[in-house]
């Protein structure tokens, strides 16, 4: 081999392995200097890259993984629970349209409670659209959903243990419960909405 | 033992045990693996990243999988090689997301008005900075994080003679830049 080396042959000696061509190459480079000088300064390049100096972050970042993934956990917690009270709330209902089918009475208040549901479920649609868990939020904002995901999560453990309460008094409850939690929802909503019109999205 | 064993032990003290305990959702051990390797997983995401925000978000994210998913973390590997993998898995998304001014058009173009650099030594961080993204990224995953074309290849969603071929002109342009003399 007369000419010397190109770059591409040079990083080729680098690497572990022999690929074709390697061994020539090799037996070029042990006996041109020029070659050999290229091929050490792309060694002291590399050495040189090793040992630029560590970058540090300018705080702490734990306190946000944390956060993220306390929100996580209590985002599951909700879904389940929401989930779970969801349908017992929807086969509490039917039972009551059923009830109330078989001895008509008023149905505003179960009309009601129908309607806050779909609401309260609409608003969680959307809050799973747009996906909070696969986002980076800073500190306030982390803090004031995880405070908010706290609230929904024992609303839902009060909306469960509402099946319990006597009949005249149970469908006002669960209205109400409802209600606030869709009041709880769209303030989340508002959050996300904030957080993401800071970060420009 | 590889390097990557070694920087484990280097980096945290009883590594199997902080393991098995992070495993068993120990909020200590967590914190202690964040506090290890948070300096290397931000190093590498700011290398890659054009931005301390994205590279702080990069880290972030990081430690957000690596807590999520320690439970399926294989002991018997290197900690800090798994957890690379992550940080440069979502510092190379987090490129592939901002759709930096990447093309080499775009970059030759910049280079021929900025000619006058041209013969100067420039710093090397510098020059580093100065590369296109997908350059940047190469260079430092194979030539500081000791990744082979195969594993970067695959990290970067691309073939083996890509990350080759951007090794290649990373270099060139460094040599250039750093005004080091070409003598083939």
């Amino acid at each position: 081999m007369s000419a010397h080396l190109s770059l591409e042959q040079l990083l080729e000696l680098r690497e572990p392995g022999v690929e074709p061509g390697t061994a020539e190459a090799r037996a070029h480079l042990d006996g041109c200097a020029a070659c050999a000088e290229e091929f050490r300064r792309l060694e002291q390049r590399a050495a040189r890259l090793r040992a630029l100096p560590s970058l540090r972050p300018s705080r702490d970042h734990w306190r946000a993984v944390q956060a993220r993934l306390d929100a996580e956990r209590r985002r599951r917690r909700v879904r389940w629970a929401g989930v779970g009270s969801v349908a017992l709330a929807a086969s509490l209902l039917a039972a009551v349209v059923v009830r109330d089918l078989a001895a008509p009475a008023p149905l505003e208040a179960s009309t009601e409670l129908g309607s806050v549901m779909a609401q309260s479920r609409m608003l969680e649609e959307a809050i799973r659209a747009y996906g909070p868990e696969a986002r980076v939020v800073d500190g306030y904002t982390a803090t004031v959903a995880g405070e908010l995901e706290e609230r929904i999560a024992r609303l839902d453990r009060e909306l469960e243990s509402s099946q319990f309460l006597e009949d005249a008094e149970r469908q006002d409850v669960m209205v109400q419960l409802w209600r606030e939690r869709v009041g709880l929802l769209d303030a989340l909503v508002d959050v996300h909405l904030a957080s993401a019109s800071n970060v420009g999205l | 033992m590889s390097r990557t064993l070694v920087m484990d032990s280097f980096l945290l003290a009883d590594a199997e045990s902080v393991v098995a305990r992070a495993r068993a959702g120990d909020a200590a051990a967590l914190e202690a693996i964040y506090r290890a390797f948070e300096p290397p997983v931000y190093n590498l995401a700011r290398r890659i990243c054009r931005s301390v925000e994205d590279a702080e978000d990069v880290l972030q994210e990081t430690f957000f999988e690596v807590c999520r998913s320690i439970r399926t973390f294989r002991a018997e590997g290197s900690l800090w090689g798994w957890i690379r993998t992550i940080a440069a898995s979502k510092a190379l998304m987090r490129l592939r997301r901002n759709k930096y001014r990447d093309t080499d058009e775009l970059h030759d173009e910049v280079v021929a008005f900025r000619r006058e650099d041209v013969g100067l030594r420039m710093d090397l961080e510098a020059a580093l900075e100065r590369l296109s993204d997908t350059a940047r990224a190469v260079v430092w995953l194979h030539d500081v994080e000791g990744y082979t074309h195969d594993e970067i290849a695959a990290l970067m969603g691309k073939t083996t003679s890509f990350s080759k071929s951007q090794l290649a002109r990373a270099h060139q342009r460094l040599r250039r830049w750093l005004g080091e003399e070409a003598v083939a």
